[in-house]
């Protein structure tokens, strides 16, 4: 009798995973494509930002299967509600990685240095805390086995209470950047100084949706 | 002379249905310990086979004398007790006629509620409205519907228990040892207590319940010593396995602490110096801590599972003994009312089943399981891995207490309906990664459609059968 094999469906974690792999390997070219942008080699810029939409349009796909393969008469240990959000949160960093390159093509920037100087570590910041949030969704299998409580579920409130500081720091050093724009802005040309504001907003936007998503994460956990 | 040759033929069919229940349905039972490896596959078919074997010649009688006489009334044929023998005939070839068709169709019939239908098909509509039992019949249905929600209340709460006293405490392993005794005295004593009480008639010993229970619970207090004493021995949970221990993380703080003292007491040279060391210290004492929480996250669960993988071997038993005491009358009830006919010209009203009957039944069952039962149990097995030993003991558990129950009370119910409950009761307790209900579905439409259809196919091959022999 197959009815108890049947009865068992596909697990939607494993795939959910694979997901937030393809959303990683969008960020992991983030170094490449500033580092093209600093040093104004426009050639390899495109090729980044190129790249980056392509590991977008996968990770996309990876989505769309996901959503494909999760009817309505599926039964999961968390809310269908709360996994398909935490996928769109998932695919939010990912189509958030785009914008920033597309923000960084528009225009080549003059070499402000302090303003470079400040990016990179800014994006560096940055990617921490996705990196943060991702070792969360790595956990997640380790969070199923034991139905999200326990000993394992602490664990990943920590992490996520340590995702929601960095964010924090993030943000103090955005409040620094904007405080030293507006103090050139008048020399700046008005495009320009729109370009800086843009490209750090963009930046800024991927620790949040980081931390959106580990607080989605920490709402499926069972914890005393 | 041809009501001779049919009932060879009836005994014949009865063993090819028990056949089809061992190849077919015993890998329910065994399917999860062999896919988690808990049991190979010809330990686990030995195991099924005795405990199959023991569940219908020990407890099987029950539920066989309400499919030979509890649904349709035997006396109102005793003007013609070959109408009686045809009708079971008829009933019996209807069933495994329609197995055959609905396996072809791939629809996930139940034994017990093919023979069911075919039986009250033909007792309603030969014998007449009067010749059946309606008030036996409605408690059948409703144990129908009651066994799957009720086996998946248990194994809601014995997996509702798991998580609570083990995979939310702080040492899941010593929590796991702590509990996992009461869990094998809960098998060992509902084991027991199903075979000796009521079950040892065949081997012609009566002990009242009273003793029973005393008996069984003595055995499973025994066992509950015993596997106290041998989990005790298992390995604990294996500090040494980490890469930094605990004591180095506490030992760090504590320098910290120190340091920190010094720090604030302290002026100028001394106090740059300490303020270093501290930075130093700090540091390490972080990174030790990370690193020794990253090792701690897989070992001890992948531990618990082991631990219920003998916890698990258990339940699949108790499933298999379960499995043999209630199924085994849906293949040999028809048969045990033809024989008795045959062999004493009369209808009785009360059904004896004879003991070699029960033990054609069970080895009809082995049989199955032996010639092609492992086949759909190594299948299964690799099919469902997801129901790892804890899931695993929480569903067989509610459904083997769930069957043993029907068994006793003599009520035909279907294992497979009590073992999908369950499974169903453990995702709800948040155990399971995916449930597909449309499944459910399937299994409901195919319970709705077996009844008409086996009761029209018996009436039918009832006037066939009487059309050739009276």
């Amino acid at each position: 009798m197959l009815i108890i094999a049947k009865l068992l469906g596909k697990s939607p974690f494993s795939p959910l995973q694979i997901h937030m792999d393809k959303v990683a390997n969008c960020i992991e070219e983030l170094p490449s494509l500033f580092s093209a942008f600093t040093q104004g080699d426009r050639a390899s810029l495109e090729t980044a930002a190129k790249a980056i939409s392509k590991l977008e349009h996968e990770a996309d796909l990876t989505k769309n299967d996901i959503r494909n393969h999760l009817p309505k008469s599926v039964f999961l240990p968390i809310a269908r509600a709360s996994f398909l959000e935490i996928l769109s949160l998932q695919d939010a960093i990912a189509d958030q990685v785009e914008d920033i390159a597309t923000v960084l093509t528009l225009k080549p920037v003059e070499k402000t240095a302090p303003f470079f100087n400040m990016l990179n570590q800014f994006v560096e910041k940055n990617a921490a805390v996705f990196w943060l949030v991702h070792q969360v969704v790595k956990q997640l299998n380790d969070l199923v086995a034991v139905s999200f409580g326990g000993v394992e579920a602490q664990k990943v409130k920590k992490t996520i209470e340590d995702i929601a500081y960095k964010e924090h720091e993030v943000d103090l050093m955005q409040c620094d950047f904007l405080k030293q724009l507006f103090h050139v802005a008048d020399d700046m040309t008005h495009s320009h100084f729109y370009l800086w504001r843009k490209i750090f907003q963009e930046v800024a936007a991927l620790s949040n949706l980081s931390e959106k998503l580990a607080n989605r994460i920490r709402m499926i956990l069972e914890l005393k | 002379m041809e009501l001779v040759f049919l009932k060879y033929l009836t005994i014949l069919v009865g063993l090819y249905m028990a056949w089809n229940i061992g190849a077919n349905d015993v890998a329910n039972a065994m399917g999860t310990s062999v896919g988690s490896k808990a049991l190979t596959l010809k330990k686990a078919v030995i195991l099924a086979s005795i405990l199959e074997f023991s569940g219908a010649f020990f407890v099987g009688n029950h539920v066989s004398e309400t499919i030979q006489s509890g649904i349709v009334d035997p006396t109102i044929f005793s003007n013609d007790p070959v109408i009686f023998v045809i009708g079971m005939m008829g009933a019996l070839f209807a069933t495994g006629l329609w197995l055959q068709l609905a396996s072809y169709f791939g629809m996930p019939v139940s034994t017990t509620h093919a023979i069911v239908g075919a039986i009250l098909g033909f007792g309603g509509v030969i014998g007449g409205i009067h010749a059946v039992y309606w008030l036996e019949m409605g408690k059948i249905v409703l144990s129908w519907l009651i066994s799957p929600l009720l086996s998946g209340l248990i194994s809601y709460g014995i997996f509702s228990i798991i998580q609570r006293q083990i995979f939310y405490q702080p040492n899941p392993i010593d929590a796991t040892k702590k509990i996992a005794p009461f869990f094998v005295f809960a098998c060992f004593t509902i084991l027991t207590l199903s075979i000796i009480f009521d079950g040892l008639k065949n081997l012609h010993l009566q002990i009242g319940f009273p003793e029973a229970l005393i008996l069984s619970t003595s055995v499973g207090l025994l066992s509950f010593g015993g596997s106290w004493a041998f989990f005790r021995k298992a390995p604990s949970h294996q500090h040494e396995t980490f890469y930094h221990n605990p004591h180095h993380i506490i030992g760090l703080e504590k320098a910290a602490k120190h340091l920190q003292r010094v720090k604030l007491s302290s002026h100028d040279e001394t106090k740059k110096k300490v303020t270093s060391i501290l930075q130093e210290v700090e540091t390490l004492s972080k990174k030790v801590a990370e690193n020794s929480q990253f090792q701690e996250s897989h070992t001890p669960f992948a531990a618990v599972e082991k631990i219920f993988m003998l916890l698990q071997i258990l339940s699949a038993c108790l499933v298999a003994f379960a499995h043999g005491a209630n199924d085994v009358a849906n293949a040999i009830g028809p048969v045990a009312a033809v024989v008795q006919v045959l062999h004493t010209h009369t209808v009785l009203p009360h059904a004896v089943v004879p003991l070699w009957l029960l033990l054609l039944g069970g080895f009809g069952i082995v049989l199955g399981l032996a010639t092609w039962g492992w086949r759909v149990i190594e299948t299964i097995g690799k099919k469902i891995t997801e129901l790892t030993p804890t899931r695993g003991f929480s569903a067989e558990f509610g459904a083997a207490s769930t069957i043993l129950f029907a068994s006793k009370l003599g009520i035909p119910i279907s294992t497979t309906h009590s073992l999908v409950g369950a499974v169903l009761g453990v995702g709800l307790a948040r155990g399971l990664q995916a449930v597909n209900l449309r499944t459910l579905r399937d299994i409901a439409v195919s319970w709705i459609v077996t009844i008409p259809i086996c009761a029209f196919l018996s009436i039918v091959l009832f006037y066939i059968l009487q059309a050739i022999y009276v």
